[in-house]
């Protein structure tokens, strides 16, 4: 204590005197002058919600903040996500020319857009030459306005005439689609948010809605205010959680058996809607039969929960006048992703509770064009319209609309995990990936990491350099969200646009543009003319006309007007259609819902002494996806520096001890958060950081067989004490920059968040 | 209670920090925020508590009352200012003074800086920015009967008791319908600190859990 | 526009401090005049030419003087002072570190670092006003009150000697550096005033921040009068030297009023912090003694610095003072009386969502 006295001999208490938490603008560089300044209204680049907002450009054309939007979606509300997406815009790690590369042992270095796409498509050839024209993949991404991701499938097929395309709506959305095609033959959430004020019983299973969708918090708690009552299915006790009538607190991974188990007491307890399943479903002696056995005690000895629980769900949820499930990706990231969604969908259809206000079904999408993205082809095994690759019918009318022999066009392909497993095995050597950043959001990291090394040429558009596109030969810098227009459907599959808010940095170009020179250079210009996105559109538009996802009728005019329209609108005079199954009709030819039975089987990655317990995944909320995005703005990181693991107290951690955490597939240390609010059996590692402090290191690339999504949710690890924990890498930069350093510096904080969703205002250093 | 005044409501908050991000964005203080947000049930439960400044009515600003600048100022609708620049001299008897612990200071700067209930928006129509984003209403902008035109029923108080004192403030609390009468709790007497009973006035014998003597605190 | 702002801690002062204070205010103004008399050689060297600033600096002398006294009869403000002055007279506090006062005030009083802390611009233009009034004031008072004289031996120059209550001081030729210096050091004084308030005039026209609050009379007047005086001042030399004295008579009148209202205008508006801010040397003086005595008071519940323990004590007795009676609240850090209020309300007023 002998160091002296300085002349300024202020103290003052923690959380009283730290100003360092400024966005991407230093605060004292910050002149309140903007007057003159444009609201442009928008959305947010974020979550399946998608929240309305303007965002405040200056005289000289440039975004320099937000501002609230009172659209009907989000009434003003913005989560510290979208508070902070501006800030991407004009950020100095922004991509503003080509990086290229020859090999991967060579550093990037800056080059022409004609260099970097020659080269490109000098490979593309070369290596389609050598080894056919499936041996290049291509990836796209769900964060993509709908008109890219029309034009990524149409790029795959026509341009590249590989039969691999997918996205990573694999990892976010494909369980749901592939339950809802099944039950009702059509792939979206049956009702809109607004229904969720009406109703008398709130049923989220597997959705931290608090931090994954925090604006939707306002449709519960409007829900509350009239009386419904809510029920949480999570192994965490998350914001909603905390305060839910009913929290059923399972084992991950036994969502199946916790939603047959309910099935049996409703049906024991005569609850069923006998009325409306006799008349709008198929299959229901199947499911009948296959619950018979999953009593409550069952199930309850299986999910480690009271059995009574089981009851009062059963009870609560059926005996509601209108009661509605919604669910999320904690019980689609699952080897039976696909069962347990079917689970919730019988459940609501046996107690009548579908396509009216106030009582239905719905699945909440994870990225801001979860449900967009995954409409339009793609995906691996669909063309644009939620048609079918693999039906004759639809394969002729495509080509048609795209001026294609129907030979030209691939057959279905495989999955992004498989497609992973196929570069090992050098079955796919040249690799094309656009808005997605594997490296962090796969799982079982050594595999994807090895996968992509094996890539004799990986090209990935990005606007900033994500842990994936590092590793490329090629990285194409593209446009941010504000700096091109386009449209995107939210999780009520409302479709809404994005206007433009400002020009593009120089050097920049967006995603049509660099896959249209691509085209052009592949020879199928006249097939990629598009000027922008309005033109892309005005195609899908036609594209989708007549089939189930119906975009005829929307025009960016009507959008404009309206703040959103829900397809399926075969005409510029329909309305839309914000709910579906009105009157129990689906979109099977019978107009049935078709029930599916399901049986419970555990997890794929099996427990044993050395792993003996549950590790499941997820997200936090100041963070988004692979957190390529807002590990760069400089709140998100002051909010949450850094993942840890949550650990219940009965394992002796204390707060902040490294925590090692191993399964099988790897070992890392992080922090512990010690927490009442996780089940004893469990810990929770959030996703969003890259190696060493990566969760998708740990996670098993076990896949759901029907709709290929990645088991995220459940594996088996245990953890020890270790020495010191694994610190969190800055996020790569082009070369000769690094990250903004204004914005990392709380990234080394070797402490734990306050809380899982982040650290108190007081606690930050 | 001011007329048209912000609500907190505890039980609703996420603890999602959209206010903190949020009220950077405001204008007058770009890039500092002053709201505060806290998880005092840690390690329990991921429960919060957003804290703007509670504009005190009676006794009327604490941390104007003992300041030696006279920094601090009121409007006439009880909107209890941020320092004046000119005068402030960052001595922080503000920051320690506040019962709810909302001052922020800035040392280098000699400045004291807190919520001002968003002076630079509510001038222009606008709602303060923690009240417009907050996407669960936990902080609700407003008067009482908006309030009540969203959340039927909802009962509100806007009186805290610290020890024997009774602190009313321009800022009210969400409270049950049966504790409507009461005021809130402040935190005031003590009566454990990491998990130990303090010998307080009042305190009783509290035994050291986590809960406390509801009467004591209340009455 | 927000109504206008009223001081609510300053409640009317007790019949008491007002009496103290027109007392102080009375005392202070006989001292001033009788310094006039004496200082101007009982009035031999006061130029009555200047008769109209002189009583303004008198009025001036009054104000500051009332109402420095009712300032520090309250409860916050006496008591700091009164430790600033105590670890001033302290011995063993000088023989500790004898330099910090000094350095105190040069940071403080003199470059004003923390305003840097604030804004780079608004330092430059804070420092600007700041040396263009210390210069202009330090030059017209004693002017005004006749302390200073400056005579030529021939009545007309080059040669002229400054002289203070009547002794000589230097002698200097108006033709030299030092010599233009001495005559136009009231115009530099203007040069540097006039940029450093129009920025600060102009920021007002502009930032958000900055229009949303201000006042007419609080935050404008004192920069409009600032560049009126400025602007004046300038525009009579520049009369005397390029239209020979043209319109000299109209300015001169308008520089005085100006001058003249600025003056009464310090101790009630904004200028009364160029009085108050003094004592922010004498807060940190308190702090530094007693942090050099490891007198840090940590938190009862958390154990972090909350600030020196005799400032603690000190803030304590304030709100005593102020019948604030939750004074025990002062022991515990911002954080941890949140912390507690929220988990009172968590297991007193509701847990969760009713």
């Amino acid at each position: 204590m002998s160091s002296p006295i300085p002349l300024d001999p202020s103290i003052a208490p923690p959380g009283t005197r730290n100003f360092r938490d400024a966005g991407g603008i230093p605060a004292d560089q910050w002149h309140a002058d903007q007057n003159g300044e444009t609201l442009v209204p928008t959305h947010c680049c974020f979550c399946g919600v998608q929240c309305g907002m303007y965002l405040r450009v200056d005289r000289a054309g440039k975004v320099f903040g937000v501002e609230p939007r009172n659209h009907d979606i989000n009434r003003m509300r913005l989560c510290p996500k979208g508070i902070n997406a501006y800030q991407q815009i004009n950020h100095p790690d922004r991509l503003t020319a080509p990086l290229m590369r020859r090999s991967r042992d060579e550093p990037f270095r800056e080059a022409s857009w004609e260099e970097a796409l020659d080269f490109t498509v000098a490979e593309i050839r070369r290596i389609q030459g050598a080894y056919g024209n499936d041996a290049f993949g291509l990836l796209g991404g769900a964060s993509l306005f709908s008109e890219k991701t029309y034009l990524v499938g149409k790029f795959g097929r026509v341009a590249l005439k590989t039969r691999h395309v997918d996205y990573n709506g694999r990892l976010c959305m494909v369980s749901a689609a592939g339950a809802n095609k099944l039950a009702f033959g059509i792939d979206r959430a049956g009702n809109p948010f607004s229904d969720i004020l009406l109703t008398d019983c709130l049923l989220i299973a597997g959705s931290n809605v608090g931090e994954c969708f925090p604006v939707m918090t306002q449709y519960l708690w409007g829900a509350r205010d009239r009386g419904a009552s809510l029920i949480v299915i999570d192994p965490r006790e998350t914001a909603i959680a905390r305060t839910a009538d009913i929290h059923v607190a399972l084992r991950p991974g036994t969502d199946a058996a916790f939603f047959n188990a309910v099935l049996h007491v409703v049906i024991e307890e005569n609850l069923v809607d006998k009325e409306f399943v006799a008349e709008h479903t198929t299959g229901w002696d199947e499911v009948r039969a296959a619950v018979a056995d999953c009593t409550p005690e069952t199930a309850a000895d299986i999910c480690g929960i009271p059995a009574s629980q089981v009851v009062q769900v059963a009870r609560a949820f059926a005996g509601a006048k209108r009661a509605m499930a919604w669910h999320a990706r904690g019980i689609e990231h699952h080897s039976q992703g696909v069962e347990n969604c079917l689970t919730v969908i019988n459940l609501c259809t046996a107690t009548g509770h579908l396509g009216k206000p106030g009582a239905g079904y719905g699945t909440i999408t994870g990225q801001g064009n979860g449900q967009g993205g995954r409409e339009h082809g793609q995906k691996s095994d669909l063309l644009p319209g939620g048609r079918s690759i693999s039906n004759p019918e639809h394969r002729r009318q495509i080509c048609e609309i795209w001026g294609i022999e129907e030979s030209e066009l691939p057959p279905a392909g495989t999955s992004m995990m498989e497609m992973v497993w196929q570069m090992q095995r050098q079955e796919i050597r040249g690799l094309i990936g656009i808005c997605n950043n594997p490296f962090v959001s796969l799982p079982n990291y050594a595999t994807v990491k090895n996968g992509y090394d094996t890539l004799e040429f990986h090209a990935q558009f990005d606007f900033f350099l994500s842990e994936t596109a590092a590793n490329a030969h090629v990285v194409f810098p593209v446009t941010t969200w504000a700096e091109d227009e386009g449209v995107m459907a939210n999780a009520e599959a409302r479709v809404v646009k994005h206007n433009k808010a400002q020009e593009p940095p120089p050097g920049v170009r967006t995603d049509t543009w660099v896959m249209c020179q691509l085209a052009g250079r592949l020879g199928v210009g006249d097939k990629f003319d598009y000027p922008g996105s309005r033109e892309v559109f005005e195609e899908l538009r036609i594209a989708s006309a007549g089939t189930v996802n119906d975009y005829y009728g929307i025009t960016y005019e009507r959008l404009e007007e309206t703040g959103g329209i829900a397809w399926p609108c075969p005409s510029t005079d329909h309305p839309g259609t914000p709910r579906l199954f009105e009157g129990g009709k689906t979109s099977h030819p019978d107009g049935k819902i078709h029930m599916q039975v399901v049986e419970w089987h555990p997890p794929m990655d099996p427990y044993d002494e050395e792993h003996p317990m549950s590790l499941t995944t997820g997200r936090t909320v100041a963070h988004f996806l692979s957190g390529n995005q807002t590990r760069r703005l400089g709140a998100l990181v002051e909010q949450t520096p850094r993942p840890w693991v949550e650990v219940h107290p009965s394992h002796g951690f204390r707060n902040g001890d490294p925590v090692r955490v191993v399964t099988r597939r790897g070992s890392e240390v992080f922090p512990a958060l010690v927490t009442e609010a996780i089940r004893p059996d469990t810990v929770f590692i959030p996703y969003h950081w890259p190696v060493p402090t990566a969760a998708n290191a740990l996670t098993i690339d076990a896949l759901d067989p029907r709709s290929k999504i990645p088991e995220y949710k459940v594996c088996a690890c245990r953890i020890e004490a270790a020495e010191r924990i694994d610190e969190v890498p800055a996020p790569p930069t082009a070369p000769g920059q690094v990250a903004y350093p204004a914005t990392q510096v709380s990234r080394t904080d070797p402490l734990p968040p306050t809380s899982p969703q982040g650290r108190g205002t007081a606690e930050r250093s | 209670m001011m007329g048209r005044t912000i609500f907190i409501d505890p039980g609703r908050c996420i603890g999602c920090q959209a206010c903190v991000s949020a009220c950077r964005e405001c204008d007058s203080h770009r890039g500092k925020s002053m709201i505060h947000l806290d998880y005092p049930d840690e390690g329990h439960s991921v429960a919060s508590l957003p804290t703007v400044c509670m504009h005190c009515e009676d006794p009327v600003a604490p941390c104007a009352e003992v300041c030696p600048a006279d920094a601090i100022l009121v409007t006439a609708d009880g909107v209890v200012q941020q320092a004046d620049t000119t005068r402030c001299i960052g001595c922080a008897n503000c920051v320690n003074a506040c019962p709810f612990g909302v001052p922020k200071i800035d040392l280098q700067a000699k400045l004291q800086m807190k919520c001002n209930l968003c002076y630079d928006r509510t001038a222009y129509g606008l709602a303060p920015m923690c009240a417009t984003v907050c996407p669960t209403g936990a902080l609700f902008y407003g008067t009482v009967e908006e309030l009540r035109a969203e959340r039927p029923g909802v009962q509100v108080a806007d009186s805290f008791t610290f020890g024997d004192v009774v602190v009313s403030t321009g800022v009210a609390m969400v409270v049950p319908a049966d504790k409507v009468q009461w005021p809130v709790p402040g935190g005031l007497p003590i009566v454990e600190v990491n998990g130990k009973a303090v010998n307080q006035v009042n305190s009783g014998t509290a035994g050291g859990g986590r809960q406390a003597d509801g009467k004591d605190v209340t009455r | 526009m927000p109504p206008p702002v009223t001081a609510a801690a300053v409640a009317r002062a007790p019949r008491s401090v007002a009496l103290r204070a027109t007392l102080a205010g009375v005392a202070v103004s006989v001292l001033l005049v009788l310094a006039i008399v004496f200082g101007s050689r009982l009035l031999k060297d006061f130029d009555s030419a200047l008769l109209p600033y002189a009583v303004a600096t008198v009025f001036l002398a009054f104000g500051v003087a009332y109402r420095y006294t009712v300032w520090i009869s309250s409860p916050g403000a006496r008591r700091l002072f009164k430790q600033g002055w105590r670890s001033l007279f302290s011995v063993a506090n000088f023989r500790k570190a004898p330099t910090a006062l000094p350095k105190m005030i040069a940071t403080y009083l003199g470059f004003q670092k923390f305003l840097g802390a604030r804004s780079h611009a608004r330092w430059a233009a804070h420092q600007l006003i700041f040396w263009g009034c210390i210069l202009a004031a330090a030059i017209t008072f004693p002017l005004t009150w006749g302390w200073f004289t400056f005579t030529s031996g021939s009545g007309s120059g080059p040669g002229y000697e400054m002289r203070i209550w009547g002794f000589k001081i230097l002698g200097f030729d108006a033709l030299s550096v030092v010599g233009w210096l001495m005559f136009h050091g009231l115009d530099i004084a203007a040069v540097l005033v006039i940029p450093g308030a129009s920025y600060f005039l102009w920021r007002r026209m502009k930032d958000r921040g900055a229009i949303t609050g201000q006042r007419f009379g609080y935050d404008l007047v004192p920069l409009i009068a600032l560049i009126v005086i400025s602007v004046t001042g300038l525009l009579l030399t520049f009369s005397s030297i390029f239209l020979h004295g043209g319109g000299y008579e109209f300015l001169a009148i308008l520089h005085m009023v100006s001058v003249v209202f600025t003056l009464i205008y310090i101790p009630f508006g904004k200028f009364f912090h160029i009085v108050q801010r003094p004592a922010a040397v004498g807060m940190q003086l308190f702090k530094y003694t007693t942090r050099q005595d490891e007198q840090v008071f940590p938190c009862k519940r958390c154990g972090e610095p909350i600030d020196t323990a005799p400032y603690v004590e000190n803030l304590r007795g304030t709100m005593r003072d102020l019948k604030l009676d939750f004074d025990a609240w002062a022991q515990y850090c911002p954080r941890c009386k949140r912390v507690l209020r929220g988990t009172a309300y968590l297991s007193h007023v509701k847990k969760g969502f009713k």
